[in-house]
């Protein structure tokens, strides 16, 4: 290997480079978790002095509470429902040939794509007029729908391994279709499926567009803080930032902790 | 496998499809339908009139504000590329097989996590007051107007899309053929061509997925213009946003919205043109 001065500075001007884009992308997180502690009331340097008194004070607020288990409920059955459709729909891509197909698929997929300004307002348009709008129900329904995309990636490059003889093996020994799905290709799925709860749980307790439009009154914590940010300069925000995103993150990194994705290793390309 | 191949697929098939089509189809269909309606008295109301669709294309507001998010969106696009493809070359190239899992985890982590704190995050970072106007006053300089312009518009939207632009490109970096680049270098070829000859053109369908996500994410975002510019001058998602809020105006809005999905729809279509020309050209000289 070449290891003459000029390698070496172009070595280090990349990682500097990339040491300088993950200061990028880190600084808003820990700006929010460092000043969630600060005593003053508008987060600036100098730093007033360690306190927990914007976090008592989250505590407190009955609005935010409430919109803390809006999310909480949201999230979870977001999370269960968008990997029961995710799996169905990445096993019909995996198992079946049809000739809709690319339309089925492109169904699942697409909605993360569309701005969620346009989905939002498109659903508010449409679920009001069937007399669903200002449901927690209704916002959890529009999650999904959004959800279910990511699930069905996951799970899908999880089938990506699932031997093709498997299930055909299983029929041969006598086991319907359903039991081998159940007892064959279920179980071989499970940390895709586990994986796919954690992130469709991350997604929904992020998204605020949408629950925004056709929530109504029934705010979650993510609409609850756009609505604060609205207003005046509140120190309770990165408290309430704080709490917000120590949970997406763990969701995230338990997600990812399952999908056994990495950039080194990538997924067999699918044996046509 | 007697008896009844087609109940499993329908079974499984059906609620999937159904509920898709409630929850995502059928808005949009419904929104380009409400974009012929009328509003009658803060009501819509069924009818198949052109005059929202006139009135919107040539009212200068929407055109303004459509230039203007093109010129963002274009801008944050190349700068997404830009930026993300250096880091991730490093991340795919330079790093051990663990630093590069530990890269990549960080880098999945803000795609799904908190965009709206992270905004925040930053106007406390810019604003007069803020914590980098404080430290450049300690030393005597500012303060800064940093908050409410193109640069900290910019900021929020990069802040949007260099994590997914980065995965992006290490996922398709990573996935390239060592083989080809060693080749090339016991041919004698320095790092510089490499990058120019093997790396970039077989990265190109890469190339063009990362820049029509940026351009995608940063055409429709609505919360880095609110709260980086304060909605000035407007996008077209806060132009959506704007007439909802004001007097009602569903047919308007929708006209905005179906725009913008034409808009983007084309987009797309030249992504894969852009990608998809360059493969069929390698299949012809192979």
């Amino acid at each position: 290997m070449n290891t003459s001065l000029a390698t070496r500075l172009s070595r280090l001007a990349q990682y500097g480079f990339l040491g300088l884009l993950f200061g990028f992308i880190a600084t808003p997180m820990l700006v929010i978790v460092v000043f969630s502690f600060d005593a003053n009331r508008f987060p600036t340097i100098p730093w007033g002095g360690f306190s927990l008194e914007w976090h008592r004070a989250i505590l407190d607020d009955a609005m935010i509470r409430d919109a803390f288990l809006n999310s909480v409920l949201v999230g979870l059955g977001t999370a269960m429902l968008s990997t029961l459709l995710g799996f169905a729909a990445a096993y019909i891509d995996f198992r079946y040939r049809f000739r809709l197909k690319l339309p089925f698929v492109l169904l699942v997929a697409v909605p993360p794509a569309v701005p969620a300004t346009i989905l939002g307002m498109a659903m508010l348009a449409f679920l009001s007029r069937i007399g669903l709008f200002g449901r927690l129900e209704t916002v959890m329904a529009c999650h999904v729908a959004i959800a279910t995309s990511f699930a069905m990636a996951i799970i899908r490059l999880r089938l990506n391994d699932l031997s093709r003889d498997l299930e055909p093996a299983a029929w041969n020994l006598g086991a319907s279709p359903a039991a081998a799905l159940i007892h064959v290709v279920l179980p071989f799925c499970k940390p895709a499926l586990v994986a796919s709860f954690f992130l469709s749980a991350a997604v929904s307790f992020d998204e605020f567009l949408i629950a925004w439009f056709v929530g109504g009154v029934h705010e979650t914590l993510p609409v609850r803080i756009l609505n604060l940010l609205q207003g005046q300069v509140n120190p309770k925000i990165n408290a309430i930032g704080t709490v917000v995103l120590v949970i997406s993150v763990a969701l995230v990194l338990i997600a990812q902790r399952f999908t056994g994705v990495r950039a080194g290793r990538r997924p067999k390309p699918e044996g046509e | 496998m007697a008896g009844s191949p087609r109940v499993l697929p329908a079974v499984l098939g059906i609620p999937v499809v159904l509920w898709q089509a409630v929850f995502f189809a059928a808005p949009l269909i419904f929104l380009v339908v409400v974009t012929f309606w009328q509003v009658k008295s803060f009501r819509l109301e069924p009818a198949f009139v052109l005059d929202n669709w006139t009135r919107i294309l040539f009212s200068t507001t929407f055109q303004r504000a459509l230039v203007h998010t093109f010129t963002v969106a274009g801008t944050t696009t190349v700068l997404a590329v830009a930026i993300a493809f250096p880091a991730a070359y490093t991340i795919a190239f330079r790093l051990s097989t663990r630093a590069r899992d530990l890269a990549v985890a960080f880098l999945v982590v803000p795609v799904f996590s908190s965009y709206m704190l992270r905004i925040y995050a930053w106007q406390i970072v810019l604003s007069p007051e803020g914590i980098t106007n404080a430290l450049l006053g300690s030393i005597g300089i500012g303060p800064l107007p940093l908050l409410g312009g193109a640069f900290s518009l910019q900021v929020g939207l990069l802040t949007l899309t260099l994590p997914i632009a980065v995965l992006t490109l290490v996922f398709a970096m990573a996935g390239i053929d060592r083989t080809l680049i060693e080749a090339a270098e016991n041919l004698g070829c320095r790092r510089a061509r490499v990058i120019a000859h093997v790396i970039i053109p077989s990265l190109r369908p890469a190339i063009a997925l990362t820049a029509t996500t940026s351009f995608l994410l940063a055409f429709g975002d609505y919360i880095s213009p609110l709260f980086m510019t304060g909605s000035k001058p407007p996008t077209l998602s806060i132009l959506i946003v704007d007439t909802v809020k004001s007097g009602s105006q569903w047919p308007r809005a929708s006209v905005i919205g179906v725009s913008m999905l034409v808009m983007l729809a084309l987009v797309l279509g030249l992504g894969q043109f852009l990608s998809r020309g360059r493969a069929a050209r390698k299949e012809a000289t192979r």
